[in-house]
């Protein structure tokens, strides 16, 4: 079967019927599907790496075993963190991210809302995410977990302004705060790969600094700092930590395609354009040793942020010209 | 001087062996993921640059899902190498105690069985890392092969899953080599010829 009639069958399952919302919200495309698929990208994401250091790296279901362990194992509060926000936190930032995948097209569907400005509260919400990161490293009163928390604020600071800006671009190009209506006008047009060079970049390496992926990983240093903010955290907590973060790779991937890489489109590119991206990822990932949080909030505010802000300023007199 | 440590109240298989499919998804998922946090408790340090062998291309123990962690609330291993320093004994137990359930321990080399060339020594816990916590599985060698280690970690899954009993592996296992039971078969003739 060529990938063309896979196409057409996911494309006239979609139209079969109009999902009932509570259908969306737990089973498709968001919740369930949407964690599975996110942990699969988590293997992609690890295999490749592995790949690339010329291991053999994890089996498919290694992130499903991972992700059921951690559900399954005595979680251990310590005596002297406050007990609810221990236990509150991770669940807010898994319920953030699950959130924010709401108003995101992804795997060749229509984001189930579009509201005006969901572009904002996506970003927002990743945001809230790592907030969560960080004061759940501040309330842990772990020495190590409270340095990998500072960490993680100031890598907060120094990614985000250049981030965001990167996403903001298409949103100027397109004169929209709704991400639908982005992937409509990215989809009619040119890629923006070509038209915003600078912000495609910086946004995928933004999105590596959000995720602490390697060379920005100094807010988890194993080798420094034990586990960074969630050292604390075991069982129950970290799991869902984890796959907050997973379903946040696979948000991140879908807004840079869904922006730069011409729409959503249908499934199999969808799925084909994500491969780029992770492959992308790993490379850099695999290619490059940890940066010192000094060195991480130097690149990103004076390389990320100035070039940005020429980018938009190029873009802002492409328009008024 | 090898005291036994009763290993029946803690044995993880002791609730969950019910074959419900509930327990099969746990012990599946806790057999297919097991994270490991190593430490070292003073040894040569032989021991550990050959444990950082197995995370290398060439062995790459991923492939079974064994991730090093940093942190012991992370792990469910804990692979000690070395013979125990009165220095770091209370952190080792420190660290074990700070693991989560269900959890188990490797003893890697001669050191971790027996104290090793470390043995008699005036600041070592004598006997070995079993003296001071419960120990699943030794692997012998001084250091051990990486394939020794990988042999070690496939053992330790087994008693996870419940072929194996805990208490078979609690002591170190020494098996005589051939040269050895020659060697003590001469000694006794002369001291019989004697
Ligand atoms: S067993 Fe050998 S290599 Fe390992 S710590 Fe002891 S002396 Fe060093």
């Amino acid at each position: 079967m060529d990938l063309g009639t896979i196409t057409k069958i996911w494309d006239s399952i979609l139209q079969m019927s109009a999902p009932h919302p509570l259908i969306c919200l737990f089973f498709f495309p968001g919740g369930l599907f949407l964690i599975l698929a996110a942990l699969l990208y988590e293997w992609a994401d690890r295999k490749l790496v592995a790949r690339f250091q010329n291991r053999v790296g994890p089996r498919v279901f290694q992130p499903v075993a991972d992700m059921l362990k951690l559900l399954v194992k005595e979680e251990v509060i310590p005596k002297s963190v406050n007990r609810s926000l221990f236990i509150v936190l991770p669940i807010i930032s898994f319920a953030c991210v699950m959130t924010a995948s709401l108003y995101v097209p992804m795997f060749g569907v229509e984001a189930p809302i579009g509201l005006h400005g969901d572009l904002i509260i996506t970003m927002y919400l990743l945001s809230v995410m790592t907030m969560c990161l960080g004061m759940a490293g501040a309330n842990s009163m772990n020495r190590f977990a409270v340095v990998g928390a500072t960490r993680t604020f100031t890598q907060l600071f120094a990614y985000e302004a250049p981030f965001m800006l990167a996403l903001l671009m298409p949103a100027i190009s397109a004169q929209s705060w709704n991400i639908n209506v982005i992937s409509e006008y990215a989809s009619a047009h040119t890629w923006m790969i070509a038209t915003i060079p600078i912000g495609f970049i910086i946004s995928v390496i933004g999105l590596m600094g959000k995720l602490e992926l390697a060379p920005f990983d100094a807010p988890e240093a194993e080798s420094e700092i034990v586990s960074g903010a969630l050292s604390e955290y075991s069982g129950r907590g970290w799991g869902l930590f984890r796959i907050a973060k997973d379903v946040e790779l696979v948000i991140g991937i879908s807004l840079i395609v869904t922006f730069y890489l011409g729409g959503f489109g249908n499934l199999v590119s969808f799925l084909l354009k994500s491969l780029g991206l992770l492959i992308i990822i790993a490379l850099l990932q695999s290619s490059m040793t940890r940066l010192r949080i000094d060195q991480t909030v130097g690149f990103w505010w004076q390389a990320g942020a100035i070039l940005s802000l020429i980018q938009l300023m190029i873009l802002i007199l492409v328009r008024i010209l | 001087m090898n005291k036994t440590i009763d290993l029946s109240d803690i044995d993880p298989n002791a609730k969950g062996s019910e074959k419900t499919i509930e327990n099969r998804i746990r012990n599946w998922a806790r057999i297919n993921s097991p994270w490991a946090i190593h430490y070292n408790s003073g040894s040569c340090n032989g021991c550990d640059i050959e444990l950082l062998t197995l995370i290398t291309p060439r062995y790459d123990v991923e492939r079974f899902g064994v991730k090093l962690q940093g942190s012991p609330r992370h792990a469910d291993i804990l692979i000690v190498t070395g013979s125990v320093t009165l220095q770091s004994k209370d952190r080792l137990i420190r660290i074990y105690n700070q693991m989560p359930e269900p959890k188990f321990v490797l003893g890697l080399g001669s050191c971790a069985i027996s104290g090793g060339v470390f043995q008699n020594c005036y600041s070592v816990v004598q006997g070995g890392v079993s003296n001071v916590i419960p120990v699943d599985v030794f692997v012998p060698g001084c250091p051990p092969r990486p394939e020794a280690m990988i042999n070690g970690l496939i053992i330790l899954l087994d008693i996870a899953r419940g072929k194996r009993q805990k208490s078979d592996y609690s002591q170190p296992m020494i098996i005589p080599s051939p040269e050895q039971d020659s060697a003590q078969a001469a000694d006794k003739k002369e001291s019989e010829a004697e």
